[in-house]
């Protein structure tokens, strides 16, 4: 395997992408080529710097609305939509009681709650999720010191929601220390920042510990947010809310 | 502005055929992703807007090509960048001809510099800001942006495959080399 081809292969390797015999020739390549194994850490480093660093900006919504205006399939047949309607009211109303309890409601497009989203989502999707592999939460907090202008309360590691990491991302206009769980199937992703001067919700009931936070759903995903002295807390899974808020309550109390 | 192709005004609602399936709607999933692409090949809201609403113009146009099944965000975004491509073509309908990335494969890799090595290329990478970055991939030819930009959002080999119209080692070489490039601007960002 020569450089070039070497160097095609990178990335697929650090995704896990390359069949077996790729690999192999590669990292026999690689042992004896520093050159390459320059361009690896380099490539790394700007696989990091896009996820980190690049803005990644929605759609503006009035563009949205003109083009669902224009070219969204049209919905039901009226005469389908009240029968339908009509069918699920019963069932509806019904979850909507255990709802309000559950959740507190707030305009989709909250700023807090999509950032909160979009930036597990952007975690989800990472090349690399963790910057810094868990050993425990003992040595993934200290690592934050000099990368965020805060220390990271976050009192608990986790017993059946199994630490994967941490990094350093930007929450909105902040850096944010970011934590990763894994439950079962789920990766549940903790972002913790400074509070102040952020839009945070007015009515916060959800006991969260001994502080009160609200959750809320968007795009298949619960956020849980509350705030404890100067920092805030965004917890992102698709996992049962009900168990989030159980992980909720540990990282704020510790217990 | 984006000068394109008038076969792909809209048509007025009332007037489209009866029988030809509307666009998906999960076509509208994709929504944010189109408008980053278009706003990085374009480098202007207004324009970036127009790209998108032709694409899904033109995807309305051409609706019954589409499979369904098939790989819809794919489709799009090949849309969308033909679209660019054409409408940049005639925009720049002078002498003189940027690259768009296919027409000297093997350039998009050259690096005009001495590399560096170790840890000094590594510090300057990570000092760059996002600025930076935004300014570095303006520099890319419009195949080098977009394949960058569409593996970041995401889109597998056999996807970006897909929306270039190449096959999945050309692809390869490409973002390889595409990177490289975007890397070795970045050194020069940071200085």
């Amino acid at each position: 395997m020569d450089h070039r081809e070497a160097r095609t292969h990178l990335i697929d390797r650090r995704r896990g992408t390359l069949d077996a015999a790729s690999r192999a020739a590669l990292e026999t390549h690689l042992a004896g080529c520093e050159a390459c194994r320059h361009e690896d850490a380099a490539d790394a480093e700007l696989s990091r710097l896009l996820d980190e660093r690049l803005p990644r900006r929605r759609a503006p919504d009035s563009l949205r609305r003109s083009l669902e205006a224009r070219w969204a399939p049209p919905t039901a047949p009226r005469g389908w939509r009240v029968a339908r309607g009509v069918a699920a009211m019963a069932a509806g109303a019904a979850l909507a009681v255990v709802a309000l309890f559950l959740f507190r409601s707030r305009p989709p497009e909250d700023p807090m709650l999509t950032e909160a989203v979009n930036d597990h989502l952007r975690v989800l999707y990472s090349e690399h999720p963790v910057e810094v592999q868990s050993g425990g939460i003992h040595q993934v907090k200290p690592w934050f010191e000099g990368r965020v202008d805060f220390a990271p309360v976050v009192p608990f590691a986790g017993d059946e929601d199994f630490l994967q990491g941490g990094s350093v991302a930007y929450f909105l206009d902040r850096k944010a220390a970011t934590f990763v769980f894994k439950r079962r199937l789920h990766m549940i992703t903790l972002f913790v920042f400074r509070a102040e001067g952020l839009l945070w919700p007015t009515v916060a009931t959800l006991p969260v510990g001994d502080v009160r936070g609200t959750v809320e759903s968007s795009r298949g995903s619960h956020v849980l947010l509350w705030r404890r002295g100067d920092l805030g807390y965004a917890l992102v899974s698709d996992a049962d809310p009900m168990d989030l808020e159980t992980l909720a309550g540990k990282v704020a109390s510790g217990r | 502005m984006l000068h394109l192709d008038a076969s792909s005004s809209y048509d007025a609602p009332a007037l489209r055929e009866p029988l030809v399936p509307p666009l998906p709607r999960a076509a509208f999933e994709h929504l944010d992703a189109l408008f980053r692409l278009a706003r990085r090949l374009t480098g202007d809201d207004d324009e970036a807007e127009d790209l998108v609403q032709e694409t899904f113009a033109r995807a309305m146009d051409k609706r019954a090509q589409f499979v369904p099944g098939t790989n819809l965000r794919a489709w799009l975004f090949r849309i969308l960048r033909n679209l660019y491509i054409d409408g940049w073509r005639r925009a720049k309908a002078s002498p003189v001809r940027e690259r768009l990335g296919d027409e000297d494969p093997a350039a998009e890799g050259m690096v005009s510099g001495e590399p560096l090595r170790g840890d000094e290329e590594l510090e300057r990478l990570r000092s760059v800001v996002a600025d930076d970055i935004e300014a570095a991939l303006r520099e890319l030819s419009v195949d080098a942006r977009t394949i960058v930009l569409l593996d970041l959002e995401g889109f597998t080999q056999e996807e970006l495959a897909e929306v270039l119209a190449c096959n999945v080692g050309t692809v390869k070489s490409r973002l390889s080399r595409a990177r490289a490039k975007l890397r070795e601007l970045l050194r020069e960002y940071a200085r």
